[in-house]
Order: C-alpha cells, then structure tokens, then sequence
C-alpha cells in the first residue's frame, strides 16, 4: 500500500496547486459581466441551435463497442502478465478467446456498425 | 522515491533523526513538487518549441521579439497574461461542473507521471500495475472533455466533446492491445520491469522492443493511437476550427483555458514517455543511460508529433473511425495473438 | 489449464457444439445473399442433432468436472435433452415465422441456439456462479429475441420489460449468492450443503440467501408474487418466442431452483417449503382466475403458463424422487403442448401478429378442420383431460404430492385444474361453434410448422397414453437424488 501514497499525495498536491492559481487568477483578472458576454459563444451572431437536440445514434454504437472490447481487453491483462506460466495451453485458451471476439467483431464489421456515414 | 530518501539520508545532517513519517512525507513531498515543475515547464518549452518548429517548417521565423534572443519569453508572457484575464463562465453553463472540468482533465495526465520511470530509480512510485494504471488514469480526461462539452451548454462545445470522447475510446483499444504485446513477453505491468527486459543486447539496443518483429509493428499501432488519444493532428477533429470554433474549451477563458492546454501538452509527453518506456527502451542507452536518456526519447517523440501536425492534413470523421475500428483494431488482434505465440514455451 | 482439465472438455461438447454453430450461423449469414439466409434454419437443426447425440453420449459418465463446477447426472442430461427439443421445435417454428415477419432468420436461429447453451449450462451447474453465467447467457439471448422485431412497439416493450424485471431478479439472486457465500465461505452446493449441515454457517443468512434467490428464480419462472411482466411480454414477443419463453427459460428455471433447494439448502428445507408452499397456490389461483377473463389468446396462454407453473412449483415442494421425476415429465410434455399451442397462434394470427383474440378462431373448426383439431388437443392436454400427455404430469405430481402427505396442495391442484378447464375449452367452443366472419382469409401453413404441430401432437398422445416409457425414464434420471 505504501506505493500509492505518493498518488494520494501528488492528487492533493495537484489539486492545491491547481486551486491557488485558480484563485489568484480571480483576484488579478478583471470582472466585467455582461448579458452578451455571458450568452453561448456564436461566431458574431445570434445564438440560433441549442445543444439539446437528438444526438447521432453512431456516437452511442460507438459507446457500445468501446465497453465490449475494452472489457474483452481487461480479461487480457492478467493473461498477459502470467502467461509465461501458462505455456501453451494459456496460449490457447486465450487464442480461442480472441477467436470468439474476433467472429463478434467481423460480426459487426459486416453488419456495419463501423460505418460512421 | 526510495533513491531520494537514501539521497536526503546521505547528506542532509542529522536527517536519520526525524521523525520516520516525516522521513517518509518528504521525499514524497519534493517528487510531487518536482513532478508539478515538469508539468509547469515542459508546456512553455514545447509551445515555445512547436511555434518554432512550425514557423521554419513553413519557412517562417515564429516569434521572435518577446525576450530578445529569438523570442524566447513568448510563451512565458502567454501565461502571465492567461493569468491575468477574465475568468468567464457563461450564465447557461452548469457551474459544477464547468469549474471541475480543467481540474479533472490536467489531474489525469498529471497523475501518469507517477509511474513513469526516468531512471533506474528515478520514479515516483514503481507500482506492481503500472502500465495498468496509466492505461486506467490517462482514461480520466475522457470524462473531464465530456464535462467540459456539457456543463458549457453551447454546441460547439458538446460536438467537440463528443467528437473527443468517441475518438479517444475508439483509439484505446489498439492502444492498449498494443501495450499487450510488451507486456506478454516482459512478464509484468510495471514499468521499471519492463524497462530492466530493454536492457543489453546488440550495441545495447538490441533488446529495445522497437527492434523486435511483432513490437515494431505494435510501437507503429500504439503511436496512431496515441496521437489521436491527445487529440493531435491528423486526428485533431474535437477541435477542428474551421467547424467547431476551439470544441470542448470553446467557453473557456484565463487560466481554465490554460489548464486544458497545460493538460495537452502534458498529455502530449506522457504518451511519448510511455512508448519510450515500453519500445524505445526507457532509459536504456549505450552511451550515456538514466534520466537524461528518458528525457531525449521521450522530447523525440514529442518532436515527431509537431512535425506530423505541420505535415499532414487532418482527416475527417469517417475516416477516423476507420483507421481505429477496421485497420489498428484487427491488426493489434493479431499482434497479440502474435506476440503470444512468439513469446510462448 | 492443465492437462487434466483439458481431458474434461468433452463434458461440455454439447455447449462448445452449440456455441461454435451460433456463431458460424451469426457470421454466414452475414456473407450469404439474402436469399440463401434460409439455410440458417437447417444449421441450427444440424446443430442441435449433432448436440443430442454428444449429450447422449455423457449418459453413464456421471460425476463433477472442472473443479467441480459442472455436473454431469442424469437429471441435467435428461433436461439438457428436453431444452435440445425445445430448441428444435422452436427453430422449426420460427423458421416459416421469420420469413414471414421479414425478420433475420440467421440471428434468429443463432440467438436460440445461445439461449440453449444458457439453459443446458444451468442445468448442469453445480456452482451458483456458473448458474448465474448460464441464467445470463439465456437472459441476454432471450432479451435480443423479444426485441427482434424492432419496428414493432409491442415487441419493443415486451422487450424491455423482461430487460428491466430481468436484470432486476439477476441482482436479487446476485445478492443471495453473495449471502450463501458469505455464509458458508463457498459457491459450490454440495459444499454449501456440508457447511450448513456441519453447522457452520449462520443461519439467518442462509435464510435470507434462500428468499433471496427464490424471487431470482421465482422471476425467470414467473410464480406468483413475480409474474406480473408475464402477460404482456408474451403479448408483445414474437410468437415463436412466446412459445419458448413459457417452456424453456421456466424448465431451466426450475431445473435450477430444485438443484439449488434440494442440494444446497436441504437443511433450511423447513422454511422454503412455507415460502414454495405458498407461492404454489398464489401461482396457481392467480393463473387460472386472471386467464379466465383474458381475450387474447396470447394473454390467455401467458396466464395459463404461469398456473402450470405452480403445478411445478407442487411437484418441487414435495422434495422427493417422485417429485423431480414428475417435474422432468412435466416440463417435456409441457413444453410439447404449448410450443404447439402458441405455434398454431402463430400461424392464426396472420402477417404482423394481429389476429390473437378469441374471435379470430370462430370457425376455424369448419373452415380448417386440421388446424383447429390439433389446437384442440393441445388444448385439451393444457387443461390435463385423460389420453393427453398432460393428464399424465398432473397425475404424476399429485401423487408425489400426496405421497409426501401435501393433501391440500393436491386437493387445491385439482380444483385449479378444474376451472382451467373452462377457459381451454372457450376456445374450442369458439372454433367448432361459431360461424367464422365473412371476410374469413385461410391460415397459411407451411411445412415446418406442420411438422411441429405433428411432433407436438404425437408426443402429447405418446407420452399421454403410454407415459410409462418416460416416466420411467425420468425416474431413473433422479436416482441419486435426495
């Protein structure tokens, strides 16, 4: 456990840090609000398209995708750090594993769920 | 951490006789305050250095009057005067959340550097998981961009924020896949491991990873993915100015700002430290080893980045995907299955 | 892995069997042309025989595998063997049905083929862990097949209704696994049984373990007080689905429920049985008395499934080899009758599942005597009348249950059975004693779904007028079992 008090120490040290120059920057900068100031930023004219609109469906596909393999990843990592131990029958185990993935992945290639257009 | 104890020890009179947590607490104490130094400096130079580079590449001189000698206070001036602006949050924006957002993006570059390994004991902490844990923490930008494109309540910030949050989650599966491939035949997550399995070989570079079959490849996987996980051209899309104003910090101004770029170029060294640690042999070197070898690979890598900004046009979306999703993913597949068999006996 | 593992692979040849067609299923259909997709239905039937025949081969290898964690008896053989049925005539089934609703045969297909492997898995589980990844493995299948028609909103509903109470039940079993293991420091259930009878285990945690996953299993089996997503998933599913959802999941479920109860928990017999007890009249009450006033047939057989479902739950109150044997006898011919059943509502219902309500089978028994003559005998075995498969479940759990002195649970089983009686023979009045509309268009029929309803029919009057065969089958399946 010793090794992760440094990160405790550096997240509070960072987050000091972070916070003096914050408030110093409040105290030299000027404050000067204004109706127009404080609008949505829009290249010179009127604000005319809030961001509550429907979003791309793609980005939520790709939200999806994102957790299946990451976590298929996850499963890689204790594998990769003790498969010289497992010899060859870990490395197939872990061949077939990817296998499955991988029909799951040319699955969603052929179904085109990477198209973005 | 271990090295500066025994360092203060050594030569600091009469430190043995503190009392043992304060022995403890303080090397810690300076690490963290030199880690906070690297941050603060590292971007002044490299912004410094990447309009330079940028100005000669394209046949200019970039600046060259702040200072005297080749402009060289530019940057420092930029951030006196960051320092001084308006702190403005938009009367929409959710307040919560549009202040912690520059917090939560610079903590998760700041906090890779803890595992990176300048030298032979030049580490902050050598973690058991190491590589595991950068792949963990750098993760937490993601979630700071996505907050910043929220609580801003303009869409331009929310398209840049999800435009970055899909492109960085796309990109870090071949970038972790790859990392994979290095850790299969090291045996272990931590850094200085893998650091210590570069060492010797053919004219003490031979063990580099770079030089290996399936690796080499791997470090071409890892480094794409890398650029478009800081956000870097050719894959700068969360930002594309020509549509999306400056995407997620859009309403960002002062120092908030600055954080996020702070956070970029941070970003921008810790990516390139870890390929270094993990394929260009950390601070392995047959000439001169430790830190400063560290530093040279990793400003190398950094080098390389500013000079694919300045040379490649950025891609547009749909081409993005499919570099990550049909090209880096199934090729890092196969270098892990490849890597395995390789490694396997 | 080593090599000793490595040797017990062929106990699960019928789930790698199963999962390595799924997936060539999923991957040729996307290279075919669509006009090939069809071939999907003839792999999966390939599947399953090659399946059946791997899994008849583990008869008389019985013992525990992979540290303990599958087992192989004849209990989870004869199970696995009745979901293989199931499966077969639900591919044969959805087959024409798909075609017909213009869904993805080859998802289809290989979707049912991954929910057998989540059925077969909990069947031959002796490890609450691998129960809850094959209960998942089923879940999440049987989640995707109710949505499949996804421009259809009733089918999106039903869908996310399982989703929601699904994932629901999963947590509530979760935390009850968490408590067995908590309690007795292990997941397997023999040794969860040897903790609890050396009396190492707090019991108030076992308790409150066994309510636990009681209302996990309760939910995939739909027993009252947990039923309520029943009629309106079933209304809202495919039809094929339907079918499926009301024999498979619920056998699984309860295949798990008596291993779990009878091996694991066999010292907290005393309090399950209040709470099986109990729950097994509620079922049966509220199922028979809320079918009653159903309109729409799909409802009306949802109703229907959840009162046979505690008929089931009788027969596993009764905790004996003559029970479990009557439940593996039940849940086949069950299974038979009412794939048929829904299969020829589906056909009924026309393009789009609309025609489901009563009326639309006024004379069907005129205009086609065949159909509605074998919709009669499903009919007639669902409300268990003598010569039909089911009369011979009911007797066999009654009389387990009377054997082990449940005189009041038989007693109330038969009276449910009784006012069953009504609402079947509803709709063979309707058919045979109605004139039919005048704009009457004729049920299209198609080869695979005769050949379902002729394997329906024949099994319900095979095993209705010889039950011997297979009861005895079953019993001997439950040697062993406590």
């Amino acid at each position: 456990m010793r090794n992760y008090f440094p990160l405790l120490l550096m997240f509070v040290v960072v987050a000091a840090t972070v916070g003096a120059i914050i408030v110093l920057s409040a105290v030299l900068g000027p404050k000067r609000r204004g109706k127009v100031k404080d609008s949505p930023f829009e290249c010179g004219f009127q604000p005319f398209q809030l961001p509550t609109d429907r979003f791309f469906v793609r980005f939520y596909l790709i939200a999806m995708l994102f957790i299946l393999f990451d976590i298929e990843v996850v499963f890689l990592f204790p594998w990769a750090v003790v498969f010289k131990a497992l010899g060859w029958a870990g490395f197939w185990s872990i061949f077939i594993f990817i296998f499955v993935l991988g029909a799951g992945y040319v699955y969603a290639w052929r179904k085109g769920a990477f198209q973005w257009e | 951490m271990e090295a500066l104890l025994k360092l203060l020890s050594d030569n600091v009179a009469g430190y043995g006789s503190l009392a043992s947590p304060l022995q403890y607490l303080l090397p810690m104490v300076l690490a963290s305050l030199c880690c906070i130094a690297l941050v603060a400096l590292f971007p002044i130079v490299a912004v410094y250095a990447e309009r330079k580079v940028a100005a000669h590449m394209q046949d200019r001189l970039g600046p060259m009057r702040v200072g005297g000698w080749h402009g060289w206070a530019q940057t420092i001036a930029d951030g006196i005067k960051l320092l001084l602006k308006e702190d403005i949050i938009p009367s929409e924006a959710d307040r919560v959340l549009f202040k912690l957002a520059p917090l939560v993006v610079f903590a998760g570059g700041f906090a890779s550097l803890v595992v990176l390994p300048f030298g032979a004991s030049v580490i902050v902490s050598d973690l058991n998981i190491g590589v595991l844990y950068v792949v963990a923490i750098s993760s937490l930008g993601v979630v700071g961009i996505i907050m910043a494109g929220w609580a801003s309540n303009n869409k331009y910030a929310l398209f840049g924020g999800m435009r970055a949050a899909a492109q960085i989650v796309s990109y870090e599966i071949p970038a972790v896949m790859a990392i994979l491939t290095v850790v299969i035949p090291v045996g272990s997550l931590s850094t200085q491991e893998i650091v210590r399995a570069q060492e010797g070989g053919w004219l003490g570079i031979g063990n580099w990873f770079i030089f290996k079959p399936v690796t080499a490849v791997a470090f071409l996987v890892y480094y794409l993915a890398s650029l478009a996980e800081v956000n870097r051209t050719p894959f700068d899309i969360p930002e594309a100015e020509s549509e999306l104003v400056a995407g997620y910090h859009t309403e960002y101004s002062g120092m908030r700002f600055a954080f996020f770029m702070l956070a970029e170029y941070v970003n921008m060294f810790v990516v390139s430290a870890i390929g270094a640690t993990l394929f260009l042999g950390g601070w392995n070197s047959p000439v001169f080893g430790g830190p400063v070898a560290f530093m040279l690979k990793s400003v190398a890598l950094v080098f390389v980045q500013f000079w694919l900004r300045w040379t490649l046009p950025r891609l547009r979306v749909d081409q993005l995907m499919y570099v990550s999703w049909k090209v880096l993913l199934p090729a890092s597949f196969v270098l892990v299955i490849l890597a395995g068999a390789l490694a396997v006996r | 892995m080593d090599g000793s593992l490595a040797l017990e692979i062929p106990q699960i040849f019928p789930e790698i069997a199963l999962s390595v067609f799924g997936i060539a299923i999923l991957l040729l259909d996307t290279f075919l042309p669509k006009s090939k997709r069809h071939a999907a239905t003839g792999i999966a039937l390939a599947a399953i025989a090659l399946t059946a025949v791997f899994t008849l081969g583990l008869v008389g290898e019985d013992g525990t595998f992979f540290s303990g964690m599958i087992v192989v008896d004849g209990f989870s053989i004869f199970l696995r063997i009745t979901f293989l049925v199931v499966g077969a005539l639900t591919v044969l089934a959805s087959s024409s049905y798909a075609t017909r609703e213009n869904l993805a045969v080859g998802e289809f297909q290989a979707l049912v083929l991954f929910a057998i492997v989540g059925m077969n898995l909990m069947a031959a589980s002796n490890e609450l862990i691998m129960i809850f990844l094959g209960l998942e493995t089923l879940s999440i299948a049987s989640y995707i097949l109710l949505g499949i028609k996804r421009s259809d909103a009733k089918s999106n509903e039903a869908a996310l209704k399982y989703f929601l109470l699904g994932s629901f039940s999963s947590a509530f079993m979760l935390y009850g696994i968490a408590l067995a293991y908590g309690a007795t420091r292990t997941t397997n259930l023999e040794a969860i049984g040897r903790e609890i009878a050396a009396g190492s285990a707090g019991m108030t945690l076992i308790y409150v373990a066994v309510g636990l996953l009681f209302v996990g299993f309760g939910f995939k089996v739909a027993v009252v007080p947990f039923h309520v997503w029943t009629p309106d998933v079933y209304e809202g599913a495919p039809t094929p689905i339907s079918a499926f959802m009301s024999v498979g999941p619920k056998a699984a479920g309860f295949a798990v429920l008596v291993r779990v109860l009878m091996v694991a928990f066999p010292a907290a017999y005393a309090k399950w049985l209040g709470l099986v007890w109990l729950s097994a009249v509620l079922t049966m009450f509220v199922g028979n008395c809320v079918a009653l006033v159903q309109s729409n047939i799909k409802r009306m057989l949802a109703y229907s499934s959840i009162a046979h479902a505690g008929y089931i739950l009788v027969a596993v109150a009764t905790r004996n080899q003559e029970g479990v044997a009557a439940l593996l006898f039940y849940t086949l011919t069950y299974a038979l009758m009412n794939i048929g059943a829904f299969t020829i509502v589906s056909l009924v219902s026309r393009q789009g599942d609309r025609k489901t309500y009563l009326d639309d089978y006024a004379g069907l028994g005129f205009k086609q005597p065949g159909l509605a003559a074998a919709l009669s005998i499903f009919l007639l075995s669902l409300a268990g009348i003598p010569l039909t498969a089911g009369f011979a479940g009911k007797f066999f759990i009654f009389r387990a249950a009377l054997e082990s002195k449940f005189v009041w649970l038989a007693i109330i089983g038969v009276l449910n059975s009784a006012i069953s009686v009504y609402y079947y023979l509803r709709v063979i009045v309707v058919m045979y004693m109605k004139e039919a509309p005048d704009d009457w268009s004729p049920v299209a029929m198609s080869s695979s779904a005769i050949a379902v309803i002729a394997l329906s029919v024949l099994g319900i009057l095979q095993f209705g007028i010889f039950p011997d065969m297979l009861i005895s089958l079953a019993r001997s399946s439950v040697i062993g079992y406590r």
